[in-house]
C-alpha cells in the first residue's frame, strides 16, 4: 500500500493512533475509540494489516491488533505519530 | 495558647500504610514453616516450568494470615522467576469481590495479560480457553491464587473448580501453564465439592492456626516499628492490643486494626502517645462486621441499601425492619447521594448476599401480620455505628 493510502485515510490513521497510544486492543474497543463503524474498522484493520503495518493475535473469537514491531515501516510511522503528538 | 492555625500537626505515625489490611509486610512472624511448604510446593516452577502444574489449598479462620502468606509467596516467587527469565505470573484474586462468579475471577486475570480485553461476549468456558491461549502465545506460566474461594464454591459449587483443576488434561503434551493456589476460610465447603476435585485440592494442604498472644505480640512489634514513631507505642500497649486480639481468635488482622484505631485516637486528642485508654476505646468501636475489609469489599449499592437500613433502625429503634421499609430508607439514601435506585430483584439479591456474609439477618414475618414479607435485622452491630461506618466511607468516596 503506497504512503499515501495508509495517511489519506482518517480513519487509518485514527486507528494507527490508537494502537500507538494503547499498544493492543480489540477490534470492537478500536471502532468505539475511533469512533468507527465495525465493518469499517474491520476494513481498515485488514488493508492495514496487508500492508504489514499491523499484526493479529487471536484468543477464540477474540482478535487483539498491535503495531508490526518486526516491520521498519510500522515502526516509522509510530514513530511519527510519537513525535507529531509530542510537539503540539 | 497557640491558634489553630500556629498549632503544629503531631501525629504518633510515621508511616500509616504499614498497617493498611493491604500492605503485604517483607517478613511474615510465625508463618514461616508455611512459607517454606508454599516454595517446596512450587519449587517446580522456577526450576523445570512446563513439567508440571500444582494445586495448593491454605485454610485457617480469619486473620492467620492467608491472604499474607500467599501474596508474600507471590512476589518472592515472581522476582526469583524473573531472575531466572521465566515468565512467570502470580495473580491475586479475590472471589467474594468477583461475587463467587467464575467469569469475572477468570476475566480479572485476563486483564492482568491484557489490560483492554473485551469485558463482555463469552462463557466462563471460553475465558478458560483464552486464558490458555493467552499462557501459550506468551510463553507464560501462572499462580492463579483465589482467594476467598468459600465465595465460588457457595455461589457455582464444583464445576469451575474442576474445569480448572483439569484444563491441561484436553492438552496433552502441551507445557503445563496454570497452578492453582485456593485460599479457603471453612474447610466444611469443601463437602459441597464433589470428590475427585475435592481429593486433588486436599492433596496440598497448608493450614493456619489461629495465632496466640505472643505470635501477635511479635507481629506487632514488626508494625509497630514499621508505622510507629519510635516510642509513642509502649511495650504495655501493644501487649495489651495482642491480648485482645488473642481473646478475639488470635486475629492479627483485627490486632493490626486495632492499633491503627488506638493511634488516631491517640492523634485525634493529641496525645504524644498511644495509651491503653486509647485502645479501649478503638475496641469499642470495632465490631467484628463492621470491619473496614468486610463493608468496603461491598458494592456502592449495597452499602447504600445497608445505610438506609441501619438508620432507619437507628431511628425507629426497631429490632427489625421489613423489606418495604428497607426500601423506602434505601431510595431516601440514593437521593441524598444523587444515585439512581437499583429494582426490587437486586435489592432482594443484596439482601442475601449481606446474610451469607453475616452482615444481616432475615426471616420471614410471622402469624399476626398481613401478608409475608422479609425482616431484616443487625444482630451484631449497633446500628448507630454501621451508620457511622458506612456513611465516613461513602464521604471519602465523594471526596
Amino acid at each position: 500500500m503506497p504512503i499515501e493510502d495508509v495517511l489519506s485515510s482518517k480513519g487509518r490513521v485514527r486507528i494507527l493512533r490508537i494502537l500507538t497510544d494503547i499498544g493492543e486492543l480489540n477490534i470492537s474497543e478500536i471502532a468505539r475509540r475511533a469512533g468507527l463503524n465495525y465493518t469499517t474498522t474491520n476494513q481498515h484493520l485488514q488493508a492495514l494489516e496487508n500492508a504489514g503495518l499491523i499484526r493479529h493475535k487471536k484468543f477464540g473469537r477474540i482478535r487483539i491488533f498491535r503495531f508490526n514491531e518486526e516491520s521498519p515501516r510500522a515502526r516509522m510511522i509510530r514513530k511519527l505519530i510519537d513525535s507529531w503528538d509530542a510537539n503540539k | 495558647m497557640a491558634s489553630l492555625s500556629e498549632r503544629r500537626y503531631f501525629s504518633v505515625f510515621k508511616d500509616e500504610s504499614k498497617l493498611d489490611i493491604n500492605y503485604v509486610p517483607p517478613s511474615l512472624p510465625h508463618r514461616e514453616q508455611q512459607f517454606n511448604f508454599l516454595n517446596h510446593f512450587f519449587r517446580f516452577a522456577v526450576e523445570s516450568p512446563g513439567k508440571m502444574a500444582q494445586r495448593v489449598l491454605i485454610t485457617g479462620k480469619i486473620g492467620t494470615g492467608k491472604t499474607v502468606l500467599s501474596q508474600r509467596f507471590g512476589i518472592n516467587i515472581m522476582r526469583e522467576a524473573q531472575e531466572k527469565g521465566i515468565n512467570l505470573h502470580y495473580v491475586h484474586i479475590n472471589c467474594r469481590e468477583c461475587k463467587g462468579s467464575p467469569f469475572q475471577i477468570l476475566q480479572r486475570t485476563i486483564l492482568e495479560f491484557y489490560p483492554h480485553f473485551p469485558r463482555r461476549g463469552y462463557s466462563a468456558e471460553d475465558l478458560l480457553k483464552m486464558l490458555m491461549e493467552i499462557l501459550d502465545e506468551q510463553n507464560a506460566y501462572l499462580i492463579l491464587a483465589m482467594d476467598e474461594l468459600d465465595a465460588l464454591i457457595h455461589s457455582a459449587g464444583s464445576d469451575p473448580i474442576y474445569s480448572l483443576t483439569r484444563v491441561q488434561e484436553g492438552r496433552l503434551g502441551a507445557p503445563q501453564r496454570l497452578s492453582l493456589l485456593c485460599i479457603l476460610r471453612q474447610p466444611e465447603h469443601l463437602d459441597m465439592l464433589d470428590p475427585s476435585t475435592r481429593s486433588t485440592l486436599q492433596r496440598n494442604l497448608i493450614q493456619l492456626e489461629e495465632y496466640s498472644a505472643s505470635q501477635l505480640r511479635d507481629i506487632l512489634n514488626d508494625r509497630v516499628a514499621l508505622a510507629f514513631r519510635s516510642g509513642t507505642v509502649s511495650e504495655q500497649v501493644f501487649g495489651f492490643v495482642a491480648d485482645s486480639a488473642a481473646s478475639e481468635g488470635g486475629d492479627a488482622r483485627y490486632a493490626i486494626e486495632l492499633l491503627w484505631r488506638a493511634g488516631k485516637y491517640a492523634d485525634a486528642l493529641e496525645s504524644p502517645m498511644v495509651l491503653p485508654e486509647h485502645v479501649r476505646k478503638a475496641a469499642v468501636s470495632i465490631y467484628p462486621v463492621v470491619r473496614k475489609d468486610m463493608i468496603s469489599s461491598l458494592d456502592l449499592h449495597e452499602k447504600l441499601f445497608l445505610l438506609g437500613v441501619a438508620r432507619h433502625l437507628k431511628q425507629t429503634r426497631n429490632a427489625y425492619l421489613c423489606m418495604g421499609d428497607a426500601e423506602e430508607a434505601y431510595g431516601v439514601v440514593c437521593e441524598e447521594h444523587d444515585e439512581k435506585r437499583r429494582g426490587h430483584t437486586q435489592l432482594w439479591k443484596y439482601v442475601k448476599e449481606l446474610t451469607a456474609l453475616g452482615i444481616v439477618e432475615t426471616e420471614i414475618s410471622s402469624a399476626g401480620q398481613r401478608g409475608k414479607t422479609t425482616l431484616i435485622s443487625l444482630p451484631k452491630v449497633p446500628a448507630i455505628d454501621l451508620e457511622r461506618e458506612l456513611s465516613d466511607m461513602l464521604h471519602a468516596r465523594k471526596k
